[in-house]
């Protein structure tokens, strides 16, 4: 872990601006300093920047996958479009799913952790502050890496879920799927390294008093999120590992000619696609707990309830992924008791809707946008959850399967549960992470674009999927759409007009967070009058989070030191301002701080993997050039110092009587 | 506050009882009211396997739909009731263990409730030994092929029969399929009659069907398998007792080589250079009077492509895409009485229905109409063999003979 001491920026902020201009130059070998300008997010190891690093990456990839969405929906306006080819649209439909989940569901929840558990924990920065800069950069490499797939030779074209053998080289002769099996392993590095740094975190880096029992919600869920990851990317490796080698290294694991059994994909590739799908929900479940109780001004309804079923779904997630193979012919005894456990599911799912509409229940309720999207969750999530117990009815599930009545259910589950659940985090978080508010006025456009063209685009397919419209198909015909009110053409129609709604809220958030940029109304200290630790500090915050690390008597730590409640009546009073205790932590301020010095390790490290990848497709030469670049970073990082040297600093303070030789920077 | 007030709960509780039955109603009109037509509806079962989902699928519905409104009317009411008026910030209270513990057990309940009849049709679909009749359905990119071995079964086979579009199949016999796949996975499925089976290639998979009356019921391959997987359909035609003796019959009968001098005899002839070395027309002799063994092995990735010996007395090809018969026609046939299916469709494609426009397109440049693999530059992966029919760039008169010569193919 590199620390690097500084003196206190207690004492620095005084002056404003901290600039750092090198003195003397080692060429590229020299430790960057800066914390100004693009050598600052370039190279920084902040925990904060690299969270707003892999928003801003996220995002992009989600306008990228909603564009594939919107492509996919003009196609299937009418039954025989002629937008999209099929091999555009097999493309099409693998990248939109690929990009959603990979590419922005995942990072833009690892963007919510990095920025903001540290904060929640009371802690400086995650415990491997280099590896985390590293993981970002895996992810960037390795999403840039898969859509670079589009200008040289065409996208993956098997499905998001690449059932073997039709990846076999025969089957798919361009190198889309060489492009996406090695750049998920790519991005499965990010996933695999944030894991353990997030775990260790979580761990060993809580503010005193800080049981984990006290922690907040968000923090519980990402905790149990790594936990998933930890273990459910190792298996999507090596099935990516296996596929790489059957593709361009001549082995036959799904070889059936060679005896080969192709359902060993399907097992491995749901082992860690189920897992995955909690992967996906639970931050934004995590998220909503906490938005819910702060607009509703109660604590969460049955706190250690949420937190034991998050746990428990993260323990069950194990044992449901051949729920996703009930027609693949696994036999009747294994289908019952996948069957059973994906039922059993269902429980630890329905107690925290329980436990949120609880949280509402008496509560004094305002209707900020972040409140209205996550109560938005609460009833799309719903839908989601429970058509999904019908598909545990594995009989039935062998009518629904593959057809679009799969697709509505986890998009409501996706879409209203996990990208609900993110936009109520950008809109409770963005005055902290940006130090200006969202307008609200404009936010309420969002919101109702985006529920009212979910639900038109979703919602149909519950009946395209009953009426019997199989998925991944590039045509339909009007003969077997039927008529009357339930006929396909129709609500085809009506849920490519709702994509279009769909991506009108979508544009309304950027419209809003351009104006906010623009003319944006200050944090004002406390915003929401919040609960939780990252409330507790500067918005955006310090550097270095926390002027003194605060010690935590109480869940709601925030909200108990502001309001003191009678024991008898219940009745609250406010005791303390946030600008009082923001002066409290001021003064008592810690001297000398900590913190992780910028490397260029990390981003040379990541960017030799996408160069083996070209090389394995392209040429071998390659990869070997790839492969000195990843040691000579690997080699790099390890002799680099944990501090920095004292002439990377410009110029030493005098009078400092030796005490901080890394001196950070001149004043303004 | 925190205990729900009275009114509150009174609120709810009426909420909940006109909410249960409103959920109700509506999920019916939704189930009920499913559009009749639709050839897949998952809802309209036409057989018993079908039918045992069925009866299973509906229930966990009508719960989901009661769940929802009522989980939507009490955060209504929350939403309504609870918000912002001034009043004070309420009591820090964190939850009731002995609700939590309640509204785990109720779904507890329901869920064994569910569970027990499902794990129950599940091995009552999975059963093999009460059928009558087997099968064999082989997937390959991008249409199926039915043979039927010599057996007792299906009102005894003495010679195997091969065709690929429509699986027909005696109506009120409890048919076993054997599933498998020549190239990709894919998977069979015919709503009306049971759910899908993968059809995994390196493995054989049962699925038991029955039909509770002749008809015609629609199909889909629903295993995405590569470029044409929205071309891959098939039908399955159950047909009354004696209408699927005559089929079998039909399907044995001798070959007959096309009169002498007509159109078709040329186009025997064009078949004989440019088809027959992928499509087998059993019978077919070439000059020297030796049977014609197609050996599309050497040709096609999958190795297999449609047996034409009988093409006219199917409705479509090309993995059932398109059709031979005019939409009337179709139409007709799709909407026949059981009483009078069988009949009509073992008239094959006559003259007054028949529709060359999709095969004169097919024969024209087959991959220009159903997405293939038959590129020449780009078959290096699959040892020069395309996936699908290639382009052969018959002239139109070659067109004409070899459409002649398949119309009498019945």
């Amino acid at each position: 872990m590199a620390i690097a001491e500084r003196p206190s920026p207690v004492l620095a902020r005084s002056g404003g601006t901290v600039l750092v201009t090198p003195s003397s130059s080692l060429g590229v070998f020299r430790r960057p300093v800066s914390s100004t300008g693009w050598r600052s997010w370039v190279f920084t190891v902040d925990h904060k920047k690299l969270g707003i690093m892999y928003g801003v990456a996220a995002f992009t990839f989600f306008i990228i996958g909603g564009c594939e969405a919107l492509l996919i929906r003009l196609q299937l306006a009418a039954g025989s479009n002629k937008v999209l080819s099929a091999e555009a649209y097999n493309q099409m439909f693998t990248m939109h799913a690929t990009t959603m989940v990979f590419l922005f569901v995942m990072p833009m929840a690892a963007a919510f952790a990095n920025y903001l558990l540290p904060l929640q924990i009371g802690a400086r920065d995650v415990a491997f502050p280099r590896i985390n800069a590293f993981g970002f950069w895996c992810f960037l490499a390795g999403g840039v890496f898969l859509n670079t797939s589009w200008f040289l030779g065409g996208g993956p074209d098997t499905g998001w879920f690449a059932y073997a053998p039709n990846t076999s080289v025969a089957f798919s002769p361009t190198h889309g799927v060489d492009f996406w099996a090695l750049g998920l392993q790519i991005t499965g590095i990010a996933s695999l390294t944030g894991a353990i740094n997030l775990i260790v975190t979580v761990l060993n880096m809580r503010a005193p008093g800080m049981s984990l029992m006290k922690m907040p919600v968000f923090s519980w869920m990402i905790l149990v999120v790594q936990f998933l990851l930890l273990f459910a990317i190792p298996v999507i490796t090596v099935a990516l590992f296996l596929l790489t080698f059957q593709r361009d290294f001549g082995a036959a694991f799904f070889s059936v000619d060679k005896g080969a059994d192709p359902l060993l994909w399907q097992h491995l590739f749901w082992i860690f696609g189920h897992p995955e799908v909690y992967i996906l929900i639970l931050p934004s479940f995590g998220i909503v707990s906490e938005v819910l109780p702060v607009f509703s001004r109660k604590p969460l309804f049955g706190y250690k309830f949420v937190v034991f079923s998050g746990a428990a779904i993260g323990f069950l997630g194990w044992g449901v992924w051949a729920h996703h193979m009930f027609a693949s012919g696994l036999g009747p005894v294994s289908v019952a008791v996948f069957s059973v456990a994906t039922m059993a599911i269902a429980l630890p799912t329905g107690v925290k809707i329980v436990n949120w509409t609880m949280t509402l229940w008496g509560g004094k309720l305002r209707f900020t946008t972040a409140m209205m999207f996550a109560i938005g969750l609460i009833i799309e999530f719903t839908i989601g959850g429970l058509s999904g117990v019908t598909h545990s009815v594995s009989p039935s599930d062998t009518q629904q399967t593959d057809t679009y009545y799969v697709v509505a259910h986890f998009h409501y589950v996706l879409f209203g549960g996990a990208v609900f659940g993110l936009f109520a985090g950008f809109y409770y978080w963005w005055p902290k992470v940006f130090g200006k508010m969202l307008s609200e006025r404009i936010g309420k456009w969002n919101f109702w674009l985006m529920v009212i063209g979910m639900n038109l685009t979703f919602g149909p397919m519950h009946i395209l999927g009953l009426q019997g419209q199989p998925r991944r198909m590039q045509i339909w015909t009007e003969f077997r759409a039927g008529d009357g009110f339930f006929n396909g053409a129709f609500w085809n129609l009506v849920s490519s007009i709702g994509a279009f709604i769909l991506a009108l809220g979508i544009f309304a958030f950027i419209v809003n967070v351009f104006l906010t940029y623009k003319k944006g109304e200050v944090t004002p200290g406390d915003p929401w009058d919040a609960r939780s630790l990252e409330w507790m500090t500067d918005s955006p915050p310090k550097e270095h989070n926390f002027d003194s690390i605060p010690t935590v008597h109480a869940l709601d730590e925030f909200f108990h030191r502001k309001y003191v409640e009678d024991e008898e009546t219940g009745d609250l009073t406010l005791v303390t301002t946030y600008a009082e205790i923001m002066a409290e932590m001021e003064a008592k301020g810690d001297k000398n701080i900590h913190l992780p010095s910028p490397s260029y390790w990390p981003i040379v490290l990541a960017l030799g993997l996408p160069i083996i990848a070209y090389g394995i497709i392209f040429n071998r030469l390659l990869s070997v050039f790839g492969a000195a670049v990843v040691l000579f970073a690997i080699f790099g990082w390890s002799l680099e110092p944990s501090v920095a040297d004292a002439s990377d600093y410009d110029p030493p303070v005098d009078g400092d009587n030796g005490e901080s030789t890394k001196e950070l920077a001149t004043l303004g | 506050m925190t205990v729900p007030s009275n009114g509150g709960s009174r609120f709810v509780s009426r909420a909940r009882r006109l909410a249960l039955p409103g959920a109700a109603i509506a999920a019916l009109t939704f189930l009920s009211s499913c559009a009749k037509d639709a050839p897949q509806d998952t809802f309209q079962p036409k057989g018993d396997n079908a039918r045992n989902i069925d009866k299973l699928q509906r229930t966990p519905f009508y719960i989901a739909g009661a769940v929802f409104v009522v989980v939507f009317a009490v955060v209504m009411f929350c939403v309504f009731k609870f918000r912002d008026r001034g009043q004070k910030i309420p009591k820090q209270t964190h939850g009731k263990p002995a609700l939590e513990i309640a509204l785990t057990i109720v779904p507890a309940l329901i869920l064994v409730g569910i569970g027990i009849p499902t794990v129950k049709t599940l091995f009552m679909l999975a059963k093999t030994s009460d059928t009558q009749c087997v099968i064999n359905v082989t997937g390959q990119q991008w249409w199926w092929e039915y043979d039927y071995p010599v057996q007792e079964g299906c009102g005894g086979i003495t010679e195997p029969i091969v065709t690929s579009g429509e699986i027909v199949f005696p109506a009120k016999m409890n048919v076993l399929l054997k599933i498998t796949s020549r190239d990709v996975i894919h998977s069979f499925w015919i709503p009306a009659l049971n759910g899908k089976r993968d059809a995994v290639p390196g493995r054989v998979q049962t699925l038991r069907m029955e039909a509770d009356h002749p008809g015609i019921y629609a199909g889909q391959c629903t295993e995405f398998c590569g470029l044409s997987h929205a071309y891959m359909r098939m039908d399955a035609v159950a047909l009354d007792a004696a209408g699927f003796e005559t089929w079998k019959t039909n399907q044995l009968a001798a070959y007959e080589s096309p009169a002498d001098g007509t159109a078709a005899k040329t186009g025997e002839s064009t078949f004989l250079t440019q088809c027959s070395r992928c499509h087998q027309v059993n019978g077919l002799v070439n000059a020297n009077g030796d049977p014609v063994i197609s050996r599309p092995d050497q040709y096609v990735y999958s190795g297999a492509a449609p047996n034409l010996t009988n093409l006219m007395t199917r409705y479509d090809f090309a993995g059932a895409s398109f059709d031979l018969i005019t939409d009337d026609c179709r139409d007709k046939l799709w909407s026949a009485q059981p009483a009078d299916f069988s009949a009509l469709y073992l008239q094959g494609v006559t003259p007054e229905c028949f529709d060359p426009v999709n095969l004169r397109e097919w024969l024209r440049n087959a991959p220009g109409k159903k997405p293939m693999y038959a590129d020449p530059a780009k078959l290096g992966p699959t040892d020069g063999k395309t996936r699908g029919m290639p382009n052969l760039n018959l002239t139109e008169d070659q067109i004409d003979q070899i459409i002649s010569y398949l119309t009498e193919r019945k």
